[in-house]
C-alpha cells in the first residue's frame, strides 16, 4: 500500500466537501434565494422610485393659471404630475382622505397644503414655477423681455473630466457585487464553520486525524467549499448578466464583466481570509448552538463595509473613509471592487489592497492554522483563547 | 508485534496515565479491560496519534510508529465518528479513500465488508437514518475497509445485539487468523474471556495485570515487579451433605448449596480437604474453581 501525498489528502477532503455541498438541497435553495432577493430588491427600488417620482396636486380656480407652467416645470425634471380642479372646500376634503398629495391655492398669498407634510420635491417644484410664474409678470410690467432674462440667468453645467455614460450601470453593478460578496462571504465561511463543528460533534473527526493531518483536513474543506461559493458566484452573476442583457437593463456588457471578475478576484481573497476565522472560531466549540455567539464579531467586518458600500458610496464615491478603508485587508474585499465597479479605483490602488489582503492571509491563516491543530480534537467545554494559541 | 512502552500522560493536574506497557502479539486478540476513566481510551488515541503521550512510545514491528503505519491501523473511536449526513456506502469509500486505499478497492471493501456485516441493504442511505445497531455495524467497516494490518477499536461491543456481537466477535477472530494484532476495549468480561488470547487490566492509569485468563487465575500476569499474590485457590467438592467443611481447619466455606460446596484454602491443602469430604460422604466431583474473568479483575483491581 503506498502512502497519500499532502496533495491527495487535501484533494479528497475538497472533492468530498464540494460533491456534498453541490448536491444538498441548501445549494439549489441557496441560489433561488439570491435570485428572489435580487429581483425583490429591484422591485423595491422600482416602487420606491415610481411612488416618489409621481404626485397628485389639487387645483383650486384661483390658482389654475400656474398649470401649464407646472406641467412642464414637471415634466423638465421627469416627474409625473396629475393635476385635479377642485374648489378649495373639495381638495381640502381630498388632500384629508389621502386622494391627494396636496392642494394648491391663491387667496390671495400662494398656499400648498398637504395632509401632515408635504413632499420636498413638490413644495419646491410648485414654489419655483409660483416664483417665475411671478417674476415673469412683474418683468413684463415693468417692461422687459422674461425670456432675456431666463438667457441672462442660465447657469451651463459642465464636467473637466467627461461624464461617465455608464455611471447609472456602474451604479447598479457595484451594488450587485456588494450584496453578491456580503451574501457568499458570510454564507460560504459560516459553511466552513459549520462543517467543522459538525465533524467535531460527529466525532468523526477522531477517526479523520487518525489518518491525515489537522492541517490537510482544514485545507481540504477551506478549498472544498470555497469552490462551491464560486461556483454559486458565478451562476448568479452570470444570471445576472444573461437577463439584464435580454430584458435590456444592462447595456454596458465590458463593465458587468469587469465588475464580475473584480468579484470573483476579491471574493477569492476575501473568502480565504475570512474561511481562516471561521474554521478557528469553528474547531473552537463542540456544538452548533455554541458557535452562533463565536461567530457574531466576525460578522461585524463583513457588515460594516457592506453597509458603506451601498448606502454611502454610491452617492459620494469618492468618499475619503470609504478610500482608506478600502486598503484594510479585512474591509477591502467588499469596499474594493465596489469602488472598482464605480470606476473610481485606480488599478495601483486595487494592486496594494490586494498585496495587503494577501499578506494579512498569510498570517491569519497561521495562527488559524494553530487554534484549528490546538482545538479540533477537544470535545466538551469551550476552548480557551490560551489552550487555542499555545504551541 | 504491537509494542506501547511506557506511556505516560497527564491532563492538567491529573495523571492519566503511568507507565503503561504491553505488547500485542500479530495474531492474537487483546482485551483491554478497566473501569470508566482507567485510561483505555486515553491509550488508543495515543496509539492512533490523535493524542500526544507524555513520555513512552508506541512501536510496531521493532520501529516507533509513524503517520503511514497509522495510516494502516483500523480505528474504532469510544464516540462513534461517521458524518450522519453522508451515506453509508459514499462515507466507507471516502475513508478507505484517505487511508490511500485506491477508488476501485475502496468500492470492492466496501461491498465486502457491508456484505459481511449485514449492512450491504443500507449502502445508499444516510448514516443517521440506521439504527444505532447498524450504525455500529457500519462503524466498524470504516475500520476495516483499508485492509488494515492492526485493528484497535474502543468498545466495539457497547450497544450490539446479541447476533452482531457474534457476527463483530468471529469478523475479530478472523482478523487475528490473518496474522493482525486487534486491541480492543470492553466491559463485557465475559465476551472478553471468551474472545480473547491475552487481556490487559487497567486501573487508575496503571496497567495491573497482563497475560492469558489461566495466568491471571494462577497469580501470574503482574507487572513491573508488582506484588501480586496468588490469587486464592478454590476447591468446588460435589457429594458430601452440605456443613462438613464448617469444622475443617484452614478452610474457608465461601458457598453451599445442596451438596455442592465451594472451599477456599486458607493454610490447608487441597489433599487435606479430600480427606475431609470423603471422611464425610462419597465425592461426586473435586475440582480446582476457575474463576471467571469478572471475578479475577475485581480482585485485581481492588489491591
Amino acid at each position: 500500500m503506498t502512502g497519500l501525498s499532502p496533495g491527495q489528502a487535501v484533494g479528497l477532503v475538497a472533492r468530498r466537501e464540494f460533491t456534498t455541498q453541490v448536491r444538498s438541497r441548501s445549494f439549489a435553495i441557496g441560489i433561488v434565494i439570491s435570485l428572489v432577493i435580487f429581483g425583490i430588491y429591484a422591485l423595491i427600488f422600482q416602487f420606491i422610485g415610481s411612488q416618489s417620482s409621481s404626485n397628485t396636486l389639487g387645483v383650486t380656480p384661483a390658482a389654475r393659471p400656474v398649470v401649464p407652467a407646472l406641467q412642464q416645470a414637471a415634466t423638465a425634471v421627469g416627474r409625473t404630475l396629475t393635476i385635479t380642479d377642485v374648489s378649495a372646500a373639495e381638495g381640502a376634503a381630498q388632500v384629508q382622505a389621502g386622494d391627494l398629495d396636496a392642494l394648491l391655492d391663491r387667496n390671495p398669498g400662494w398656499t400648498v397644503t398637504g395632509r401632515d407634510a408635504v413632499g420636498d420635491e413638490l413644495s419646491s417644484l410648485v414654489a419655483t414655477v409660483v416664483r417665475q410664474t411671478t417674476l415673469d409678470q412683474a418683468l413684463q410690467a415693468a417692461g422687459q423681455n422674461p425670456a432675456a432674462v431666463a438667457e441672462q440667468s442660465r447657469v451651463a453645467v459642465s464636467t473637466l473630466e467627461p461624464e461617465d455614460p455608464e455611471r447609472g450601470q456602474r451604479l447598479g453593478l457595484a451594488i450587485i457585487t456588494a450584496v453578491l460578496l456580503f451574501m457568499s462571504l458570510i454564507g460560504y465561511g459560516s459553511a466552513v464553520a459549520q462543517g467543522v463543528v459538525e465533524e467535531k460533534s460527529s466525532r468523526v473527526v477522531e477517526l479523520l486525524l487518525s489518518t491525515i493531518k489537522p492541517l490537510h483536513l482544514l485545507a481540504g474543506k477551506v478549498l472544498g467549499l470555497g469552490a462551491v461559493g464560486l461556483l454559486q458566484l458565478l451562476i448568479l452573476g452570470a444570471i445576472g448578466v444573461v437577463v439584464g442583457s435580454v430584458t435590456g437593463l444592462l447595456t454596458a456588457p465590458t463593465a458587468a464583466a469587469g465588475a464580475l471578475v473584480a468579484a470573483v478576484v476579491w471574493y477569492l481573497l476575501g473568502f480565504f481570509l475570512y474561511a481562516s476565522v471561521y474554521a478557528a472560531a469553528g474547531s473552537m466549540v463542540s456544538r452548533q448552538e455554541e458557535l452562533q455567539s463565536l461567530v457574531a464579531p466576525i460578522m461585524f467586518p463583513l457588515l460594516l463595509p457592506f453597509i458603506f458600500a451601498v448606502s454611502v458610496l454610491p452617492g459620494d464615491p469618492r468618499n475619503t473613509l470609504g478610500t482608506v478603508l478600502s486598503f484594510v485587508p479585512f474591509f477591502a474585499p467588499t469596499l474594493m471592487p465596489v469602488r472598482q465597479a464605480l470606476g473610481v479605483a485606480a488599478w495601483w490602488e486595487v494592486l496594494i489592497a490586494a498585496v495587503l489582503t494577501l499578506a494579512t492571509i498569510v498570517g491569519v491563516v497561521a495562527v488559524a492554522a494553530r487554534i484549528y491543530r490546538n482545538s479540533v480534537l477537544r470535545t466538551g467545554a469551550r476552548v480557551s483563547w490560551s489552550e487555542a494559541l499555545r504551541g | 508485534m504491537l509494542d506501547i512502552g511506557g506511556l505516560a500522560k497527564r491532563f492538567g493536574t491529573r495523571t492519566a496515565l503511568q507507565d503503561v506497557t504491553f505488547s500485542v502479539r500479530p495474531g492474537e486478540v487483546f482485551g483491554f479491560v478497566g473501569s470508566n476513566g482507567a485510561g483505555k481510551t486515553t491509550t488508543m488515541r495515543i496509539v492512533l496519534g490523535v493524542l500526544s503521550a507524555d513520555s513512552g512510545e508506541v512501536r510496531w514491528k521493532g520501529s516507533a510508529i509513524d503517520a503511514d503505519v497509522r495510516r494502516r491501523i483500523g480505528y474504532m473511536p469510544e464516540e462513534r465518528g461517521l458524518y450522519p449526513k453522508m451515506r453509508v456506502g459514499e462515507q466507507l469509500a471516502y475513508l478507505a479513500r484517505l487511508h490511500a486505499v485506491s477508488a476501485a478497492d475502496a468500492a470492492a471493501a466496501v461491498a465486502r465488508w457491508t456484505e459481511r456485516l449485514g449492512v450491504a441493504e443500507r449502502v445508499g442511505d444516510e448514516v443517521q437514518k440506521l439504527s444505532l445497531g447498524n450504525q455500529q455495524r457500519v462503524q466498524l467497516c470504516a475500520a476495516l475497509v483499508h485492509d488494515p494490518e492492526i485493528l484497535v477499536l474502543d468498545e466495539p461491543f457497547s450497544g450490539l445485539d446479541p447476533s452482531a456481537v457474534e457476527v463483530m466477535s468471529r469478523v475479530l477472530r478472523d482478523k487475528a487468523d490473518e496474522g493482525v494484532p486487534v486491541v480492543f476495549s470492553s466491559h463485557q468480561l465475559d465476551l472478553v474471556e471468551r474472545l480473547c488470547d491475552r487481556v490487559g487490566i487497567i486501573a487508575d492509569g496503571r496497567m495491573v495485570a497482563v497475560g492469558t485468563v489461566a495466568e491471571l487465575r494462577s497469580g501470574g500476569g503482574g507487572v513491573h515487579g508488582a506484588d501480586h499474590r496468588p490469587v486464592v485457590a478454590r476447591l468446588d467438592v460435589v457429594g458430601p451433605p452440605a456443613g462438613w467443611a464448617d469444622t475443617v481447619a484452614g478452610v474457608r466455606v465461601v458457598a453451599a448449596e445442596g451438596t455442592h460446596t465451594r472451599v477456599e484454602l486458607d493454610g490447608a491443602t487441597d489433599q487435606d480437604v479430600l480427606k475431609a469430604a470423603v471422611a464425610a460422604g462419597p465425592v461426586h466431583e473435586f475440582t480446582p474453581y476457575r474463576p471467571p474473568l469478572t471475578e479475577l479483575y475485581k480482585d485485581v483491581v481492588s489491591r
